[in-house]
């Protein structure tokens, strides 16, 4: 990989002139959080990488949107007036994220949808200096990325290392080559080990991958799941801010001539009672103690296509979950420590 | 520049119902033929797959096809009314245009299955997608060893393709085992009985060399597992088909998931061990 | 096949749900294009209890004579849709539904009814399902715009329509709204029916419940979770009733009685909600 260096105080005017691939979007403040906006005042832009509220998988599997537009029962692709965007911003772990959705909505069947919106979308990742609480990036091994974006920017204190991820990431640098040096030298290798070393220190929770997704094996009949599912709120906003929770319904929305309408999609959550409901009436994960085991099967144990676990540390599950249930409590649970109490 | 209709997987392509008959009370046989005759012509597909049948406005479904590949053109379905596209369906005439995509899923493992003897054990609705599989072992028949239908139904008029398969009563290439549970009319030609007492007449089979295929409500699982393993089939040579909520079909929207299996491309049909091995499988 | 015959019909409540209606647009020229409306007092005058293939209503049945109406157009009327939390769950004015000690309250703000109310007969306000089947409900206060014009469609079309059956708590994130529970205020998000794109969380202004009770909830763990923040039984207890109808009056009993009771699903609305 081609990888540049770059002084801190000219990463501003690189951005603007990305903007010539897309719209500039990146993390802002909205009240108590941060969330990826549009970039139209500059002064807005967070240049520090934040955890927002929803990961970049907002911006490539939208919460919502239509997928076709049907007359009679002519069904037409609604792919038109998706924007090209250049995302800045996008930390290792929702990278990883967005690489787990890759494999899936690409493999067997491409899905359109996501593959159009993520073609047209450069990711402009930057690394976190300092983790924040619950960052768990480091124990999922998804705290560096060597694939997946445009441009990743590595925040080194005095400067960025800017690895170059994909063509159109050499395309951007390219526009101004003036901002960046390919001199790489011993000076800036001691200072990436540095500042790794620095941050590796920082992190307060670890879980130990080498034994969960056997753990969760034999945890199959754990009174953990009881627990937990008493308490669930049955909310959904753990799924809805996970980087590798894809789930979606359809519904059709006619309109009111009944003869033409959309085929609309909108996230869904397998934590939903309705969730794996069947026309009849059987439910084949009725109780949500066996809902949420399978939310966690998918995190901690084994997901897609690939059978990996999927949980990439992001820290947003426990950021979100009103009552407490989240990769580190269930953990805990599952390990033997207090989870009744649910607080740790 | 945008993807066209045909780079995208969820566009279904306009069909013709041409002709449907009620089965039952409350399950209709439909034949549905691709507008696009070469489409409908040149479609492949394995007994056990599914299609996602799609009606504007009410949405799409998942039906498992009940036609056998080996007489290509139509595409046959039972469908029970239970939902909302299942309801919409059944408001159809003739003629009338619906959208289908497919076929999707594994499909019966053929390959395995030819030069074996076969028993195929249906429950119900389950005729489904075990008619496909039966056909298409008569009109191959000479892949095939010893071929069995076990057919149970709670009455007469709750048994599926009823003439059609007291018809095959005649063949002597098949032993056609039809029962119902109850006779209340009285004039019922074959067995009353559950269909788990019909496995008397599966005799002097060589089961390492027989596969099982098993279809039928949730409950009917238990006790036929527990006939074909007396018997001695091997946990993997015994197929179920199963039912999922679906809403893309090809592996996309998560529904159908088990552990990290998605029944649309890694089922529905699974053998017993796998069953046996995920447990949320049925 | 002639036009279908609608009928909008308002008992006790703001007629919010007909201004919605008011306010579809170039929607409701095509609806009424589609349909011969019978009924629709905030829009038309001469309206009538006719022959209905759907009638639709708002508000809560408080008097003697809106129940007798009420009979009158389910009589008449091949589908029911109660719009609006009011002849869904029975609103407000229902908050002190299941408790007992109505006539007191009552004589306490009028007097004496016998004297006052001679031809009216008041009744303790209950949604329109405490008299007549329902066959389908569109939630809100007011309702949806969407979800109104998705479902009259469906209803039209001889189909159930689909509103969502999650809580507000979904659509809140995909708002990206900082969650106020976590914060310590008493939200009631993860009780209430989504459907309102989560309009008040959006202002920073936590969830009243004013969609009713979601399909399924965990009402016990929130219970939990507020006596956790602070707020006292009295408190929560007035929040969760005070849209939250019949079902919610069921879940409160519960709880009460058992302190650890588990999780509950509240009594299944038939129908497309």
């Amino acid at each position: 990989m081609r990888v540049l260096w770059m002084k801190k105080e000219d990463l501003r005017e690189f951005l603007e002139s990305s903007k010539q691939f897309g719209e500039l979007w990146g993390p802002v403040q909205k009240g108590e959080v941060y969330v990826y906006d549009k970039i139209d005042d500059f002064s807005r832009l967070i240049l520090e990488p934040k955890r927002t509220l929803l990961p970049v998988k907002k911006l490539i599997h939208p919460p919502e949107f239509n997928i076709l537009r049907y007359e009679g029962e002519t069904y037409k692709t609604e792919l038109e007036n998706i924007p090209r965007r250049v995302v800045y911003g996008v930390p290792p772990c929702d990278i990883h994220g967005l690489l787990i959705l890759d494999d899936l909505f690409r493999r067997y069947y491409p899905d359109p949808y996501y593959i159009t919106r993520r073609e047209r979308t450069a990711i402009l990742g930057v690394s976190f200096c300092t983790p924040t609480e619950g960052c768990l990036c480091k124990s999922m091994g998804t705290d560096v990325v060597q694939e997946g974006f445009d441009l990743f920017f590595s925040d080194l204190k005095d400067f960025y290392l800017v690895w170059v991820g994909s063509s159109l990431g050499d395309d951007m640098v390219k526009v101004r080559p003036d901002l960046f040096n390919n001199n790489i030298t011993r000076k800036h290798l001691d200072k990436f080990m540095e500042c790794k070393k620095e941050r590796d220190e920082k992190f307060t929770k670890s879980i130990d991958m080498t034994v969960i997704p056997d753990i969760m094996e034999l945890s199959y009949d754990s009174p953990v799941w009881e627990e937990i599912g008493e308490r669930c709120l049955e909310c959904g906003a753990c799924t809805m801010v996970c980087p590798t929770c894809n789930c979606y319904n359809v519904v059709d929305e006619p309109s009111i001539s009944g003869f033409t309408g959309e085929r609309r999609r909108y996230w869904d959550c397998c934590i939903f009672t309705e969730y794996s409901l069947v026309a009849g009436g059987d439910n084949f994960r009725a109780t949500r103690a066996d809902r949420l085991k399978l939310w966690y099967t998918h995190k901690l144990k084994s997901f897609g296509y690939s059978g990996k676990p999927a949980c990439v540390g992001c820290g947003r599950c426990i950021d979100t979950c009103p009552v407490d249930i989240n990769v580190l409590s269930v953990v805990r649970g599952l390990l033997g420590g207090k989870e009744k109490e649910g607080k740790s | 520049m945008n993807k066209s209709n045909e780079e995208n997987p969820f566009v279904p392509e306009p069909a013709r119902i041409v002709r449907k008959y009620d089965l039952s009370d409350d399950v209709r046989f439909f034949q549905i033929r691709f507008v696009d005759m070469e489409k409908a012509l040149s479609m492949r597909y394995l007994p056990g797959q599914f299609m996602m049948l799609s009606i504007a406005g009410a949405g799409e479904a998942p039906f498992s096809i009940s036609s056998t590949p080996s007489r290509p053109g139509l595409l046959e379905f039972c469908v029970r009314e239970v939902g909302e596209v299942t309801r919409a369906l059944f408001r159809l005439k003739e003629n009338s245009i619906v959208g289908i995509r497919g076929p999707y899923g594994n499909g019966f493992p053929l390959d395995k299955i030819k030069g074996n003897n076969l028993i195929i054990v249906v429950g119900g609705l389950g005729a489904a997608p075990l008619r496909s599989l039966l056909l298409y072992a008569l009109d191959n028949r000479d892949n095939f060893g010893n071929v069995y239908l076990l057919h149970g139904a709670r009455t007469p008029s709750d048994m599926l393709f009823k003439e059609e398969f007291l018809e095959l009563k005649e063949r002597d290439d098949l032993q056609c085992l039809l029962s119902v549970d109850k006779d209340p009319t009285g004039d019922w030609p074959c067995y009353v009985a559950k269909v788990t007492k019909l496995f008397k007449y599966v005799k002097n089979v060589n089961v390492a060399k027989t596969y099982a295929a098993v279809c039928g409500p949730p409950v009917m699982y238990k006790f036929v597992i527990e006939k074909l393993v007396k018997l001695g089939i091997p946990k993997h040579q015994i197929l179920m088909t199963l039912e999922r909520r679906m809403k893309c079909g090809i592996g996309k929207c998560g529904h159908c998931v088990v552990g990290h299996t998605y029944t649309c491309i890694d089922g529905p049909v699974f053998t017993y061990w796998d069953v046996t091995n995920m447990r949320e499988l049925i | 096949m002639g036009k279908k015959k609608i009928g909008i019909y308002s008992f006790s409540g703001c007629s919010g749900e007909q201004l919605v209606i008011l306010e579809c647009g170039a929607e409701l020229f095509n609806l009424c294009d589609l349909t011969e409306i019978k009924s629709f007092p905030m829009a038309q005058s001469n309206n009538e209890y006719t022959l209905l293939d759907i009638g639709l209503l708002e508000g809560s049945i408080t008097t003697e004579r809106q129940k007798r109406e009420l009979k009158e157009i389910r009589s008449h009327a091949k589908i029911l849709v109660a719009m609006g939390i009011c002849a869904c769950f029975g609103g407000i004015q229902s908050m002190k539904l299941g408790e007992g000690g109505w006539k007191k309250r009552f004589q306490k703000v009028y007097g004496d009814e016998d004297k006052l109310f001679k031809t009216m007969k008041p009744l303790e306000s209950k949604p329109c399902n405490a008299f007549v089947k329902i066959d389908y409900y569109i939630p809100g206060c007011p309702i949806d715009k969407k979800q109104f014009l998705h479902s009259i469609t469906h209803v039209l079309n001889g189909s159930s329509p689909y509103l969502y059956q999650f809580s507000v708590c979904t659509e809140c994130k995909w708002k990206e709204n900082d969650c106020l529970l976590l914060r310590g205020l008493p939200c009631l998000g993860p009780l209430t029916r989504g459907g309102c794109g989560a309009a008040c969380l959006c202002y920073n202004i936590p969830c009243v419940g004013c969609w009713g009770p979601a399909e399924v909830l965990n009402v016990p763990s929130e219970y939990r979770l507020l006596i956790e923040k602070g707020y006292t039984t009295e408190e929560i207890q007035r929040k969760f009733r005070k849209f939250g109808g019949a079902p919610m009056v069921e879940c409160l009993k519960k709880i009460m009685k058992q302190s650890n009771y588990s999780a509950t699903k509240a009594p299944r609305l038939k129908g497309g909600i």
